[in-house]
């Protein structure tokens, strides 16, 4: 990871400057000596000047645009002219085709600039939107970031926090005053608060050189997508061996998919997104055969991997912005279906899980399921199925893909036969009706007759299987924004 | 500092697997749920000691609801 991390050319300590300051922080963010002002004619003289400093830099050598409010002059607040200069930055991120940064310590708009300065932040809105889907956006957040400041992180693709990062449309005098509730900024908006509560944070850590490190790998990813190489995926362990033996027990799919992807050495690993909110779902960035991909997972060992609205929802966003972006989408499926209940009709299942639907239907990267236990019912259709255009969708043995388990299809279709039998022959009748069914419909029989399941594979051969599948689908890449959903 | 651990999902409480006063490590199971056919384990996140548990096998236990304290 050596190659990862900032060396910064000023650390904080260093001629006593301000910790808070751009020049100190864009430093640490980028390549060693990289940083150039983004227009060149500007002097130093008029690179002071102004709320927020933008430049152009390296981050592992890929060119990037990065700007940062100045948190060490009136908070980093946004006034028209702050605005202008991310409007610019973003701007030129889009014409050169390049990754654009931005670090943010502001308590939003300049109050003394009135209307101006709320114009400014609209325009700043605009100009993100304009870029988004175009070029990757990330925000970094280093300190408070209010109401202005906090719908700009919001409006990006990925929204990278340290424990200092505050981020909120009100601060909690104003909570207080209206609604009586007594919290503090951390608690308001802290890592916390956005990392498990909200969803708002993409990756929250500890420091800020944690938060650039983050920022960098990211980049990394999305900027140097690399190339499959089936060739190059080496001799791993067998990767269902990480599976439980019961196939009922639930168990943690992060050390599976970090046994998927390719290793720590030469920009691998697995950097997970958004891990602690809708923790159901997992998704985030890897390499496997060296390519960067995304990666889609259902946990079994949160709600049993049940879908249900928010982790439809964290995992319709994710697909649309790797299909914005062209990179391919792994799917590995371990999925019970749908989680019932009226809190999850009422909280809008049906409307959050048509936008994974959506999201998949209408995504056009490379994408291969790997449905490595059971995949049931409507969560089956929503993950990444075949009929929702799948590049290959492979299983391994034992595998079962049906509408939905033995035991509760007995329990549906022969309701009437059971509810008749003697009460000490139930059990036994629906033990048999079990066996039938499993015998009938079980396992991927139909599925593979069907031609909506591929391949059983080997699991000891699931790496190769998969670099092979993602190398032989022609590229592409989704014409849309990445509408924060 | 003390963890409250909460159950994520509706479920019917399949076993007990710790007690009240035991050392615990993270990631270790305190009980397992039973939910959407699956037997599901609840896990610490932090190391301590178990100072509450508030459900007994065959417990219904609704999403939100405590299952353990851990300090």
């Amino acid at each position: 990871m050596t190659v990862l991390t900032a060396q910064p050319h000023v650390g904080p300590g260093d001629s006593g400057q301000d910790h808070r300051a751009p020049v100190v922080r864009l430093g640490q963010l980028l390549d060693l000596n990289s940083i150039r002002p983004l227009n060149p004619a500007e002097d130093t003289e008029s690179w002071s000047a102004g709320g927020v400093r933008i430049v152009r830099g390296r981050i592992n050598g890929n060119e990037v645009i990065a700007y940062c409010t100045d948190g060490s002059r009136m908070g980093g607040a946004l006034g028209a002219a702050e605005a202008d200069l991310i409007i610019e930055a973003i701007d030129a991120a889009v014409r050169h085709d390049c990754p654009v940064i931005g670090l943010w310590h502001s308590g939003g708009a300049k109050l003394a600039d009135g209307v101006e300065s709320m114009d400014g932040v609209g325009r700043m809105f605009a100009a993100m939107t304009r870029a988004s889907g175009r070029v990757p956006q990330i925000s970094v957040v280093l300190g408070p970031a209010a109401g202005a400041a906090a719908y700009g992180p919001a409006l990006t693709d990925l929204v990278i926090m340290c424990e200092a990062g505050r981020l909120f449309v009100t601060g909690p005098d104003v909570v207080r005053t209206v609604t009586g509730e007594q919290i503090d900024m951390e608690g308001l908006g802290g890592t916390d608060a956005h990392g498990r509560r909200s969803g708002v944070a993409h990756v929250t850590v500890g420091s800020e050189a944690e938060a650039y490190q983050h920022a960098r790998r990211v980049v990394d990813l999305l900027a140097r997508p690399g190339a499959f190489d089936p060739a190059a995926v080496g001799t791993g362990r067998n990767p269902r061996e990480l599976l439980p033996d019961s196939p009922k027990r639930a168990y943690d799919v992060r050390p599976l998919v970090r046994e998927l992807v390719d290793g720590d050495e030469n920009g691998g690993g697995f950097e997970e997104i958004q891990a602690r909110w809708a923790p159901n779902m997992v998704v985030g960035f890897g390499r496997l055969a060296g390519r960067s991909i995304g990666v889609l997972a259902n946990n079994p060992l949160r709600k049993g991997g049940c879908l249900d609205s928010l982790s439809a929802e964290k995992a319709a966003r994710f697909v649309r912005l790797c299909d914005a972006f062209g990179v391919p989408l792994l799917v590995v499926v371990d999925v019970p279906g749908y989680l019932p209940g009226v809190g999850q009709e009422w909280g809008g299942v049906v409307r959050r899980g048509a936008k994974l639907l959506h999201a998949f239907a209408e995504s056009v990267v490379p994408r291969v399921t790997l449905v490595t236990r059971k995949s049931y019912g409507g969560a089956y259709i929503a993950m990444n199925s075949r009929s929702l255009g799948a590049t290959k969708v492979y299983a391994w043995p034992g595998a079962e893909v049906a509408v939905m388990g033995a035991e509760a299809a007995v329990n549906v279709l022969h309701r009437k036969a059971l509810a008749a039998a003697a009460d000490h022959e139930r059990d036994a009748l629906r033990q048999r009706l079990i066996e039938e069914h499993e015998r009938q419909s079980g396992g991927v029989g139909r599925a593979l007759a069907m031609g909506v399941v591929d391949e059983v594979i080997d699991p000891a051969h699931t790496r190769q299987r998969l670099a092979e599948a993602f190398a032989s689908a022609p590229a592409n890449r989704g014409r849309h924004g990445n509408i924060p959903l | 500092m003390a963890e409250e651990i909460r159950a994520d999902i509706v479920a019917s409480v399949g076993e007990v697997v710790t007690e009240v006063g035991t050392s615990v490590a993270t990631g270790d199971t305190l009980v397992i749920l039973e939910s959407m056919k699956m037997e599901i384990p609840v896990l610490t996140e932090t190391e301590g000691t178990v100072t509450r548990l508030v459900v007994n096998k065959g417990d219904v236990v609704q999403e939100g609801d405590l299952i353990a304290v851990v300090e």
